[in-house]
């Protein structure tokens, strides 16, 4: 397709613009971060910290519960991923590969759940949670948040089963492989990198996740790092300073995560929700 | 264990067998609570109040909304909330994906840094707006004071009329990229045969935007909005953030009402009831806009 120089020059600034947008918050954050509290309150426009000091990170890592917090989110998340993956996987192998009857309510089905309000079941969770002494615990936050990671889970995964071509499995079953065999050895490993994608977008939600957590949570012993850090803003009234060292701190992990998988999770983004 | 594990393979219970463990799942945590939810609406369920017992109280909640002012004020600014928001979003998302469409060097790596806000955590996101909109150290009111815009320091999110708007602004700085990634992925799936047909026709920018690429997303816009309503109707996290429904109940939804109603009153009754309106709401919009929509394809 051919462009005229104007319209190329307009779409880079459009471009520019919006990675401009969509960046300036998370770097001037950085910036802030670097600064001592003194320069901060003093002036707006340094580009650059001078002079620039980690003493920020080093305060919020020694001298406030980050750590533990970044802990129980890792773990909880460890879990959310871990039972989103079994059963997830075998749930949207099962829907994209296998013919059987109710087959496209069941997709229905799992769309639909994408609907219910989060508020209205978590006002039942929480009951639930405590007579199954699951409140206040990594593995009963774990079970909530597959409550609306689950479904999209499925969705996203469903999409990366549809791109394998049907005759692979097909000419293994002639070969005498069972549905099992085939699905262990063929299947699986084609879609490794989908996997591991639709992994880390599950795992990057129960990570950055604050209203499940906020109400399911009660101690120290299970807070998650959202919940942590939204009251050092709130109530302990720590400084800015430290503030935005603990939030680069804890979107790290996203960072990079992201950074590795992004191709093939936008992919698997992308098709779910089109097909959805 | 394998060899048994095999063998039921070829039955023709094996579809069910892998959905079990999923479904199940989902029973528990999904249907079981909301239907324990739709229960509760119609109870008496106070924790802090236990000695009210817990008694079926009938429509009893329902009425009560009826006449809670709150409750309609948060109905309407959880319209203006949902449809602004959702507008600039798509807006915002529609002008990017039309421009990234056209695979110039550097897009690539503008595309990515471009979808980072969708992946920042909302605690992240909304304190990183509130410190620039503040009205001591933001960046903001330092440039906008600097330019002219404003004369004194302007405290955003202290201001009835302005917490609102400033609100749906970082929610849409934090959900653009959604409808960006999803709208230029549609955009790719559109046959470059339609584009070069039209190029012999002389169509310009304008008409190819209208003629060809906005009826190609057309089911994908439909879809994704449908979503992000729905997500931005279910989760009161950035207000709760931001604001708490402050100044005032200038920013006040529902889903944050019935939160709070829930959690700092504990009468969880009420904000069931809140809850399951807020259900019905959503069902009725999606409904009718789904419908509307497809009325617009027979066309």
């Amino acid at each position: 397709m051919r462009r005229s120089p104007l319209e190329r020059i307009v779409n880079y600034l459009i471009a520019a613009g919006f990675t401009f947008f969509a960046a300036f918050p998370v770097l001037w954050a950085f910036n802030i971060s670097l600064k001592f509290e003194n320069d901060i309150l003093r002036h707006h426009f340094t580009i650059w910290a001078t002079p620039a000091t980690l003493s920020n990170y080093i305060a919020i890592w020694t001298q406030s519960n980050l750590p533990a917090l970044m802990w129980n989110s890792a773990v909880t998340t460890l879990f959310t991923v871990v039972i989103c993956v079994f059963t997830g996987t075998l749930a949207s192998y099962s829907l994209s590969r296998l013919q059987f009857r109710g087959r496209q309510n069941v997709l229905l089905f799992f769309l639909v759940l994408r609907m219910f309000p989060v508020v209205l079941m978590i006002i039942p969770l929480f009951i639930i949670m405590r007579q199954a002494n699951l409140l206040d615990t990594r593995v009963g936050l774990a079970l909530a948040y597959t409550a609306f990671l689950l479904p999209i889970f499925i969705w996203m995964m469903k999409g990366f089963f549809d791109a394998i071509p049907l005759e692979l499995e097909e000419a293994a079953r002639i070969d005498g492989c069972t549905r099992w065999g085939a699905m262990w050895r063929i299947v699986l490993p084609l879609v490794r990198g989908g996997l591991w994608a639709c992994a880390v977008f599950i795992g990057i939600a129960a990570w950055n996740e604050y209203l499940f957590a906020l109400m399911l949570t009660t101690s120290s012993g299970s807070r998650t790092w959202p919940v942590g850090l939204q009251l050092m803003v709130g109530e302990f009234q720590l400084p800015w300073g430290a503030l935005t060292a603990g939030g680069i701190l804890s979107i790290l992990p996203v960072l990079a995560l992201f950074a590795i998988v992004q191709r093939s999770m936008v992919r698997g983004l992308a098709q779910g929700a089109v097909k959805g | 264990m394998k060899r048994r594990l095999a063998a039921i393979s070829d039955t023709r219970a094996f579809p069910w067998l892998l959905l079990l463990p999923a479904v199940a799942l989902v029973f528990a945590v999904i249907i079981y609570p909301t239907i324990a939810g739709i229960d509760l609406s119609f109870r008496q369920m106070r924790l802090n109040r236990m000695d009210l017992g817990q008694g079926y109280v009938g429509l009893r909640h329902y009425i009560a909304l009826l006449d809670d002012p709150i409750f309609w004020i948060s109905l309407q600014n959880t319209a203006v909330w949902v449809i602004g928001t959702v507008i600039l979003e798509l807006m915002f998302g529609l002008v990017i994906a039309v421009a990234l469409d056209y695979e110039l060097p550097g897009f690539r790596a503008m595309s990515v840094v471009i979808l980072l806000p969708w992946f920042l955590p909302l605690v992240v996101a909304g304190n990183l707006w509130a410190l620039m909109l503040d009205s001591r150290l933001g960046i903001i009111n330092a440039a906008l004071q600097g330019l002219g815009v404003i004369g004194g320091f302007k405290a955003w999110f202290a201001d009835p009329n302005w917490a609102l708007p400033a609100a749906i602004m970082v929610e849409t700085w934090h959900g653009f990229p959604f409808f960006g990634l999803l709208l230029l992925a549609g955009l790719k799936g559109i046959p470059q045969e339609l584009y070069e047909a039209a190029a012999v026709d002389g169509a310009r920018f304008w008409h190819r935007f209208v003629h060809i690429q906005l009826p190609g997303l057309r089911v994908i816009i439909v879809a994704t909005v449908v979503l992000r309503a729905i997500s931005l109707m279910n989760s009161p996290e950035l207000l709760l953030i931001l604001t708490g429904g402050g100044p005032g109940r200038s920013t006040q939804v529902l889903s944050l009402y019935a939160f709070q109603k829930a959690y700092r009153e504990f009468n969880f009754g009420y904000a069931g009831a809140l809850s399951v309106v807020m259900f019905l709401v959503l069902m009725i919009f999606s409904w009718i806009y789904v419908r509307y929509s497809n009325a617009l394809k027979a066309d």
